[in-house]
């Protein structure tokens, strides 16, 4: 088995390390959301809330910094249980 | 200054890269150009199903089921990971009309070679656990399966790189070049590119790069909205259906007259878990032009549906939604082939949801009939021009 003690983890929900984000843009990712789709990273339980920025620190070469945008927000801001969304209203 | 390969590819989608690398493969030079990067289209907001159960009996079966023998061993061939696995998949049955409806979609599926039949529900709620009392069974096959479909998306692409195709990501197309009728290359955010042809795998974009070499294309984009759990231990045994989502898809009338909001919405249930556990949950199918985003009623309308056909649902927490923008066609079935009027231009679009399972097959016709005329099977049905 690899030895993991050195490497860094970026992203901590998904478990991915500084060396995979930097695959992903050696494999053309320039984005936030390419970044993702190649590692996984952003996409777990906190959805990108601490990996985001060190992403888009590491995306500054790539592109512009003004050009480095955060992925789309969506729905939920919080994990929600799902009963949570079907309460209520009942027709 | 322009460059010129033989072939050039619009859309590095799933459908544009499996096109790329069937034609690499058979020792093209090609150029795929994207204008965003992969997975940016339907290929990246949907879900994990490759269900043969839901095509409808004929062609559309048929494509699927030659695509599913191409996904065996895919993975190896194209040398990174797809999560594909073949768990087989129900369509939940909620009422004796909807039996009656299956039994007979369910006999012609079998005619053509599907492995398919109908259970009852305590033969069900082995097989999925959870499910709701009014439901009378499903139909159940072994042959469905899921994949990844961003992984397949990028997979291929890679796998076409290392045949030698050019991918240019970020390169949008805005405009044909067309010389006599005939399509000589394109123009993009990067400048001209010269090709021998042209192929438009712009999904649900199609529609206007069609428009300008002056042709119309009746592919309109449809929103499917889909909602994603935490990880949980597997939960969601098969790939799931519900009776109601094949009766939309394909009895789109026999809802007509209903007044309720998920109808409207199109919602029909769409259930599976990916391999790190998260259960993907759909969908919806809406014209709402190209807006990809998320809809409080959609969300709660997909929710409802699915808790009520598998109430232990309502104690998962969901962590995000996705939208994503399917290319539609009047008649359900792809646009495949080359276009009349316009020599060397060549369309692979208007998938729908069915753009991960017929993937595989579709790289394999498209580039049959760009470099031998002829692709192995009777591909008549997906003329391009049939809506002239």
């Amino acid at each position: 088995m690899a030895d993991n003690s050195e490497k860094i983890y970026i992203c901590r929900c998904e478990e991915v390390s500084k060396e995979e984000i930097e695959e992903a843009i050696k494999d053309g990712a320039t984005t936030l959301s390419g970044i993702k789709k190649r590692t996984h990273a952003g996409m777990g339980l906190c959805q990108g809330r601490t990996c985001r920025k060190l992403i888009s620190s590491m995306l500054v070469g790539v592109k512009e910094p003004t050009e480095i945008f955060p992925p789309t927000a969506r729905t939920p801001v919080r994990t929600a249980k799902i009963g949570e969304f079907i309460k209520g209203e009942e027709e | 200054m322009s460059q010129k390969s033989e072939i050039i590819i619009i859309g590095g989608g799933v459908i544009g890269t499996s096109i790329a690398y069937q034609l690499a493969k058979r020792g093209k030079k090609v150029t795929l150009m994207e204008s965003h990067d992969h997975a940016s289209g339907a290929s990246g907001s949907c879900d994990q199903n490759i269900f043969l159960q839901s095509k409808n009996p004929g062609i559309h079966l048929e494509l699927a089921l030659a695509s599913a023998k191409m996904f065996d061993g895919l993975e190896e061939e194209l040398g990174s990971p797809i999560e594909y696995h073949r768990r087989g998949g129900m369509i939940l049955i909620e009422s004796p009309a909807e039996m009656e409806i299956m039994k007979s979609f369910v006999a012609r599926q079998k005619q053509i070679g599907l492995e398919v039949d109908i259970i009852g529900r305590s033969e069900a709620i082995k097989l999925q656990p959870g499910l709701a009392e009014h439901i009378v069974g499903s139909t159940y096959s072994t042959m469905d399966a899921e994949v990844n479909p961003i992984e397949l998306n990028i997979a291929y692409a890679r796998a076409a790189r290392k045949l030698g195709v050019d991918i240019k990501l970020e390169t949008a197309v805005t405009d044909l070049m067309i010389s006599n009728n005939r399509v000589i290359g394109v123009v993009t955010n990067k400048g001209e590119f010269q090709a021998d042809l042209v192929v438009n795998a712009t999904g649900a974009w199609a529609a206007q790069i069609a428009a300008m070499a002056g042709l119309q294309v009746p592919i309109k984009p449809r929103r499917g909205q889909i909602i994603i759990t935490e990880p949980v231990p597997r939960f969601i045994k098969k790939g799931i259906l519900s009776a109601q989502y094949i009766v939309a898809k394909y009895n789109p009338q026999l809802l007509e007259k209903s007044s309720s909001l998920g109808v409207k919405l199109g919602v029909g249930l769409s259930l599976s878990q990916t391999d790190k556990g998260n259960i993907l949950i759909g969908a919806t199918r809406e014209f709402v032009g190209y807006d990809t985003t998320n809809s409080r009623e959609g969300i709660r309308e997909i929710l409802k549906n699915a808790t009520r056909l598998i109430p232990p649902l309502q104690n998962v927490n969901i962590i995000r939604t996705m939208g994503g923008i399917r290319p539609y066609t009047p008649d359900g079935l792809p646009l495949v082939g080359f276009v009349k009027g316009i020599d060397g231009l060549f369309m692979a679009a208007g998938h729908e949801g069915d753009g991960i399972a017929l993937a595989p097959v579709t790289g394999r016709i498209a580039a049959e009939l760009i470099t031998e005329g002829k692709a192995f099977i009777d591909v008549e049905p997906l003329n391009p021009n049939r809506f002239n």
